[in-house]
């Protein structure tokens, strides 16, 4: 089937497009305009309109045995037994899979990525995943606390031995690619450690946390994984931890690294509190390090709840959390920490945070590498999104907002300054090509021929919020998913994964080392396509970088 | 093959699906009850429950919202089977279920460390701990909460009333906790009620204060904790949910499938147990699709009955594997041609009229 849409405004950094036009689709794949007097079978008028390709999140919490976590501990932020006060955590975010789903399609998103999966509950994250509707799904492996790995390390093994067992978790867990969280520090945490910064020493392992970054980082790259290690670093949220970041960054040295949150890690010491924006310093950096990619994880004011790996930092968040409940989840490797939170306007270090944010997003100059996440739902439910969009394309409303903030938190950043606006193009580099070739998804995140016909149309209307916030249409392998901001078909999206390839000396290695401290058969991490219940659920991603 | 009856007679399984959903579709209140099935079993159940506008229970709903009653209220430290076994030198065993937390609970470390087990209230239990060193404290059951909330308070230096155990051995015990490297506190909710397993998740809380400590509830079978995990991430809620008003409530009051049928304000039933064949403990008669292993005694006969595989053993299967502490695909221990509480499900959800929206 031949479908047109007519007339809209084409914004497609990807092809470096950005006119009046039209975008034809068949059988699921972005086509070349046919020759002229083609009748199409469908036309779907986009006059008036802004036409992007799908958007792509790049990291946000949406599934897995952290995010049920927090649904059961939280059961008050939807319909529930008891009374429930009007402001709950979450109160504005979708908390089942299928309205995870059918959030994202209404904005016009067509991809996220779950960013935590241990190994052990990947098959778990995939069953999740599954039942999400509409949006094709991906996750990342959490590496960098296991015994394994910093068993390898301990022994002195070689990066053979490293670069297999790297690829054999990528393969088991089916996931796009790894991300190491608190390299070392929860690994630490089992031996009682409470701070754990970037050259501190893991006990019984005698490694250091910069040790298994640059262990990890060769290893992905090595393998050809089109995404590069993803690095939630050391210290987050506090005073200071600049230092962690810009350190974290020198330590890319000259392969690929890609930074998680980069908001969490933008704070100095100054000012009468003692914390402060240091977005600036970093933001530099950023743009220095031409090989280091970054996400933001923005704040917004209201309540929300922090999922994160990072256990010995949510263990040490526990006396902040809102309603005054948290889970602690020793685990195998990592392990997580749910803590709910509520970012407060009135409070000078949650304005200081969103600060930070919006700083980093406006400072770093180049939209292909700063990436849009709340880091969700750390920062801000991803249903803030549009809100976000709105604030980095109007200078007009960030002053409104900056207005209401304590001024002694605006004081200590420089974002009443900041006078750049994003263009729509900007957005769509954001959001649509840079995070498709932040995982190498050539026939994604653009509208040139052969590319998956992902694709969403938005009323062109002065207030930016409200167009990003209801898609005007989206389409999903071609299919009209989403008209007017509502969901007018469901149907199941794949999760995408990498098979770099590994000796097959790893798999009965690791079956010997799960025999022999677990008492476990280690296929139980398997994700085999018949667990899933549905057909195809998979869809292979080339490390050929 | 698939057996299945309607009123006794053995039917084929197209006409036990078409009665079934007659059944159901005529329902005003229809509950999904039982659901001790695998996930692919749980997932179609929830599905269908949310097309007929019916309520899910499950049959250890009592015992998992013990432990979730603590979730909501207070939070918890919890770990999982695998890390105790590898790490735990002291473990904390509070009532007489906990020593089913894994086989072999008393042998060391995997650094080779010795283990050493504080047992409060053990009952007649405390044959599973043999050859280790354990201390028992207590007894009887009933001594527990105030056992347990003497030792939290030991351990934070604070003064304890009038005891049933001697005062020497809970401070031994007490300063035993708080050396531990690695210590944690197992328990079975089917034996503690709420307020004790949050008194003793706090003491948990307390230990971290100065070392590391985490807690491990022994799960209840019938794979009560997949079933969770799955109402969890596709209704946001734990079983004990219904769809009647079009959106997902839970309440564990209103939706516990007995209360439904013996107020009578269930009118039909639809009643899994894959694993085994159990049979609803209810008396009431009242219209009644059974999905069992082979030989359920039931008090009364079910309208429709199909005798389903047993998941993992006569049939792959997606469950949660306790030992593994995660949900694993287990593929058939003895794979034998039976139908799966999933595919009776789809072929309950095909006789349904119109269609779902997914």
């Amino acid at each position: 089937m031949l479908t047109r849409i007519a007339g809209g405004r084409v914004v497609d950094p990807g092809s470096k497009r950005d006119a009046v036009g039209d975008v034809w689709m068949r059988d699921g794949r972005i086509v070349a305009p046919p020759p002229a007097g083609t009748r199409p079978d469908e036309i779907y008028d986009a006059a008036g309109k802004i036409v992007m390709a799908g958007a792509i999140d790049i990291h946000s919490h949406i599934a897995g045995a952290t995010v049920n976590t927090a649904r059961l501990l939280l059961p008050e932020t939807r319909r529930g037994s008891a009374a429930r006060p009007a402001q709950t955590p979450l109160a504005t975010a979708g908390w089942s899979t299928f309205e995870t789903g059918c959030r994202y399609a209404a904005m016009g998103f067509t991809m996220a990525v779950e960013p935590a999966v241990a190994p052990h509950y990947a098959l778990h994250a995939h069953l999740e995943l599954a039942d999400i509707p509409i949006i094709d799904k991906a996750t990342l492996a959490v590496l960098g606390n296991d015994d394994f790995l910093l068993g390898l390390m301990r022994a002195g093994e070689g990066p053979d031995a490293v670069r297999d067992y790297v690829a054999w978790t990528l393969e088991t867990s089916r996931a796009l690619g790894i991300k190491v969280v608190n390299a070392g520090g929860a690994a630490a945490f089992k031996a009682n450690v409470r701070a754990f910064s970037l050259d501190d020493v893991v006990p019984g392992y005698g490694v250091s946390s910069r040790a298994i970054v640059k262990t990890l980082q060769r290893a992905v790259h090595a393998l050809g994984v089109p995404h590069p290690l993803h690095v939630h670093c050391n210290n987050l949220g506090l005073a200071g931890n600049a230092e962690t970041a810009l350190a974290t960054i020198a330590a890319a040295e000259d392969l690929p690294l890609h930074l998680a949150h980069l908001q969490f890690y933008g704070y100095g010491k100054e000012g009468e509190r003692g914390f402060s924006s240091a977005a600036a310093r970093i933001a530099e950096a950023v743009n220095a390090a031409r090989n280091v990619t970054v996400d933001v994880g923005q704040v917004m004011f209201g309540p929300t709840v922090t999922i994160s790996s990072d256990v010995l930092r949510q263990f040490n968040a526990r006396g902040q959390a809102h309603p005054n409940k948290w889970m602690i989840f020793d685990g195998d490797a990592n392990g997580w920490g749910i803590v709910p939170y509520e970012y407060r306007a009135d409070n000078f270090y949650n304005a200081v945070q969103w600060a930070v944010g919006l700083e980093l997003f406006l400072l770093i100059e180049d939209p292909a590498r700063v990436f849009f996440t709340t880091d969700h739902p750390n920062g801000a439910p991803f249903t803030a999104y549009p809100e976000i969009f709105a604030l980095l394309m109007s200078r007009e409303l960030r002053a409104q907002w900056i207005a209401t903030l304590p001024p002694a938190a605006m004081a200590v950043t420089t974002l009443p300054s900041i006078r750049r606006e994003y263009t729509l193009g900007e957005i769509a580099t954001m959001t649509r090509t840079a995070p498709a070739r932040l995982f190498g998804l050539k026939d994604r995140g653009h509208l040139g021929a052969g590319a998956v016909a992902d694709v969403a149309v938005y009323s062109d209307e002065a207030d930016r919020a409200r167009m990003f916030r209801a898609a005007a249409l989206v389409f999903k392998d071609g299919e009209l998913v989403v008209r007017d901001g509502k969901v007018v078909r469901h149907r199941w999206g794949r999760a995408l994964a990498v098979q770099p390839g590994h000796d097959r000396a790893i798999d009965r290695r690791l079956q010997d080392y799960y025999d022999e401290r677990y008492g476990l058969a280690h296929d139980f991490m398997h994700v085999p396509a018949a667990a899933i219940g549905r057909p195809d659920p998979f869809e292979p991603v080339s490390c050929a970088r | 093959m698939g057996h299945a009856w309607i009123d006794g007679r053995s039917v084929e399984l197209q006409a036990a699906c078409a009665e079934a959903a007659r059944l159901l579709g005529a329902s005003r209140l229809p509950v999904i009850a039982g659901l001790g099935t695998d996930i692919g079993g749980a997932r179609a159940a929830i599905f269908l429950a949310r097309r007929l506008d019916a309520a899910v229970d499950h049959m250890h709903a009592d015992v998992l919202l013990h432990d979730l009653d603590v979730v909501r209220d207070a939070g918890m430290m919890v770990t999982t089977p695998t890390e105790a076994r590898v790490r735990a030198d002291v473990l904390l065993l509070a009532g007489p279920l906990a020593a089913d937390a894994w086989p072999g609970l008393a042998t060391g470390t995997a650094d080779g460390r010795d283990r050493q087990i504080v047992w409060l209230c053990p009952g007649r239990a405390r044959r599973g701990a043999r050859g280790a060193k354990v201390q028992i404290i207590g007894r009887d059951a009933d001594d527990l909460p105030a056992i347990i909330a003497a030792l939290r308070a030991a351990v934070a230096r604070r003064p304890v009333g009038a005891l049933p155990v001697a005062a020497k051995a809970l401070a031994a015990a007490a300063t035993q906790l708080q050396s531990a490297r690695f210590g944690v506190a197992i328990w079975s909710a089917a034996a503690l009620d709420a307020l004790t397993i949050e008194m003793l998740c706090g003491l948990v809380k307390d230990l971290n204060a100065t070392t590391r400590f985490s807690g491990l509830p022994v799960p209840p079978g019938d794979n009560a904790l997949g079933v969770l995990q799955a109402c969890g991430w596709m209704t946001g809620f734990p079983p004990r949910t219904g769809f009647g008003r079009g959106i997902a409530e839970h309440d564990p009051w209103r939706f516990d499938a007995h209360r439904l049928v013996e107020s009578g304000e269930a009118d039909c039933v639809l009643w899994i147990s894959a694993y085994r064949p159990a049979a609803p403990p209810w008396t009431r008669d009242l219209p009644t699709i059974a999905l069992t292993g082979d030989g359920a005694g039931f008090h009364r006969r079910p309208r429709v009955h199909v005798a389903v595989g047993r998941p993992g053993i006569d049939h792959d299967a997606t469950e949660h594997v306790a030992a593994a502490g995660t949900l694993a695909w287990v593929a058939a221990a003895a794979p034998r041609d039976t139908i799966s509480v999933a595919d009776v499900l789809a072929g309950i959800a095909a006789a349904l009229p119109g269609t779902p929206p997914c």
